[in-house]
């Protein structure tokens, strides 16, 4: 759910999270904002903190003392003092604008990724047609067939998978190497595909990571 | 307050002294006068004279040399009135009032000037954050609609983002009051951001980002930290060499008392005049004037905000090889203990 008053900017979060395979819903009545979040139940909010008739940090307190759904604040006041207020009211993250799309779509995952991971069990395995990749160890399986992948294959990989059959952008795949501390350029991002097409062409999947000429990479 | 100054001024007295003096004399004369009363009456003459001289200055000496030396002394010299007590003549009185005076119209007047400040400076903030909407839903857009935005939209989008942020933290590291926190952070996060944000413009300049082991922590503000480790990043990017092996290296070396970060660059260096001055305000040097439009803010804001949060920031470069910044932070053992 997206709690902003910018229409525009509302509008075109809505956009890109839809884009990216999220449901989106934004705040009608800021009135009743704490009544409207609680009917809704979303898996998560992004809140601005500079919201007409009540601020952000009150509203995410008074919502505090209900639930416990996870709370980005998106705000235009980057300060440390601000984060740790934000952050002590209960909130999950702090970003602020102008944020990076991309880097707001891996927050997000992120967040989400924790706060489900509470409930259940961690995952650390995904799975891909019969293959088994573990995460954690970074090992794809496939029977009694074992392929080792480096750091940069597993991050690269993970990302595909978990955006598979749609466009990933060479953009997206950059942001998700950085934001990992894999401070890789152009070639080496290139060089990194083509050993993951390789290995797992070895293990009998040849030609699922497909190129789209001026967009990017799917993985079928 | 000299003596032989002061006599000069009172030369009048003098004159006046000695013409009267000389009258008497001609009028004893010539009335026969005795001559033991002639030297009784001049030697009181004369005594008189000295004390309607002398006591005046004794009595404004304490005062003006007071008064002179305070001034010297004060580092905040227009507090001297503070210092001072109040004369016990007149002229020092007309004085003193002045003084007490002019104080009140300038300390008005600073009061003005001081909320004046204050107010552009909270309507600077203000503008900025109110900037960044519009900004944050271009950058949005750019994103969102691919065919209408191309890559340059979007790092010129970046660049005036850069130029918003350097506004706002000018404005926050000139600020008296505090607005920053310190606590423990994690280098390698700042490191990461900083080159999260910067990614497409390294990218697009084949620039390679390398980080050796920052995993050190260190007593910062990680916004501010973030803010002057992009600055440094911004220009190194600005300033490269046109090579092909170009790079931003940063790495972290750890002392007893001190953690320092380097970040070093293989572009196209300072020249040794202008190094003295890369840290002044409004100082663009050659390469700022031949390069780029440069606003020579930047490392004067970072600079600042380094001697705000205790850091020192040095930089050593060799013309036409490399630019090497070090920013050290000191090690705090009490703050160990307390851990």
């Amino acid at each position: 759910m997206i709690v902003e008053d910018d229409k525009i900017i509302s509008n075109e979060l809505k956009k890109l999270l839809d884009n990216n395979g999220y449901e989106t819903s934004t705040l009608k009545d800021y009135k009743n904002a704490l009544e409207e979040i609680i009917n809704e139940k979303p898996d998560l909010i992004l809140l601005d903190i500079n919201i007409p008739f009540i601020n952000g940090e009150v509203l995410l307190q008074s919502l505090r003392k209900k639930s416990n759904i996870p709370v980005i604040m998106v705000t235009s006041i980057n300060s440390e003092i601000d984060e740790a207020l934000s952050i002590s009211y209960g909130a999950d993250d702090y970003i602020t604008k102008p944020y990076n799309p991309n880097i707001l779509l891996l927050r997000i995952g992120a967040v989400l990724k924790r706060t489900k991971t509470n409930y259940g069990s961690i995952q650390t395995e995904l799975t891909y047609k019969d293959l088994k990749f573990d995460i954690q160890k970074g090992i794809i399986k496939k029977d009694n067939n074992e392929i080792e992948l480096t750091k940069n294959e597993m991050i690269i990989f993970s990302y595909l998978l978990n955006h598979q059959n749609k466009i990933v952008t060479r953009d997206e795949l950059m942001t998700a190497l950085w934001d990992n501390s894999e401070y890789v350029n152009e070639n080496a991002l290139t060089v990194n595909i083509s050993r993951l097409r390789n290995k797992l062409k070895e293990i009998g999947y040849p030609d699922v990571i497909d190129t789209r000429k001026g967009m990017g990479y799917i993985l079928l | 307050m000299k003596f032989s100054k002061y006599i000069k001024d009172n030369l009048y007295k003098l004159i006046i002294f000695a013409i009267c003096y000389i009258i008497n004399l001609l009028i004893f004369w010539a009335f026969k006068v005795d001559k033991s009363v002639i030297i009784s009456s001049s030697f009181l003459y004369i005594i008189c004279f000295l004390l309607i001289l002398l006591i005046p200055y004794f009595r404004k000496r304490k005062f003006y040399t007071d008064l002179l030396e305070n001034i010297r002394v004060l580092d905040k010299s227009y507090l001297v009135l503070e210092t001072l007590m109040k004369p016990e003549f007149y002229e020092g009185e007309l004085l003193y009032q002045a003084l007490y005076e002019i104080n009140k119209s300038m300390n008005e007047n600073v009061r003005l000037i001081e909320e004046h400040l204050q107010d552009f400076k909270e309507y600077i903030e203000m503008w900025i954050h109110e900037v960044k909407i519009p900004l944050s839903t271009l950058v949005l857009m750019s994103n969102n609609h691919k065919e209408q935005f191309d890559k340059k939209t979007k790092l010129q989008l970046k660049r005036l983002e850069n130029y918003v942020d350097q506004v706002l933290y000018y404005a926050r590291s000139e600020n008296a009051e505090k607005d920053y926190l310190i606590k423990e952070i994690d280098l390698s996060k700042v490191i990461k951001n900083v080159g999260l944000k910067n990614m497409d413009e390294l990218l697009e300049n084949k620039i390679d980002y390398i980080v050796g082991n920052v995993k050190y922590k260190v007593l910062t503000d990680s916004k501010w930290l973030e803010f002057i480790l992009g600055q440094i990043v911004n220009n190194s990017i600005k300033y490269k060499r046109d090579i092909d092996n170009s790079y931003i290296k940063i790495s972290v070396k750890d002392e007893d008392n001190k953690t320092i970060l380097i970040i070093e660059d293989n572009g196209i260096g300072i020249k040794d005049s202008d190094l003295k001055q890369v840290f002044d305000k409004s100082f663009t040097g050659e390469n700022g004037r031949s390069i780029s439009k440069s606003t020579g803010m930047g490392l004067f804001i970072a600079k600042n905000m380094c001697e705000k949060l205790g850091h020192k920031i040095d930089i050593e470069s060799k013309y036409n090889e490399y630019t090497k910044v070090l920013i050290k932070f000191a090690k705090n053992k009490y703050y160990d203990v307390l851990k």
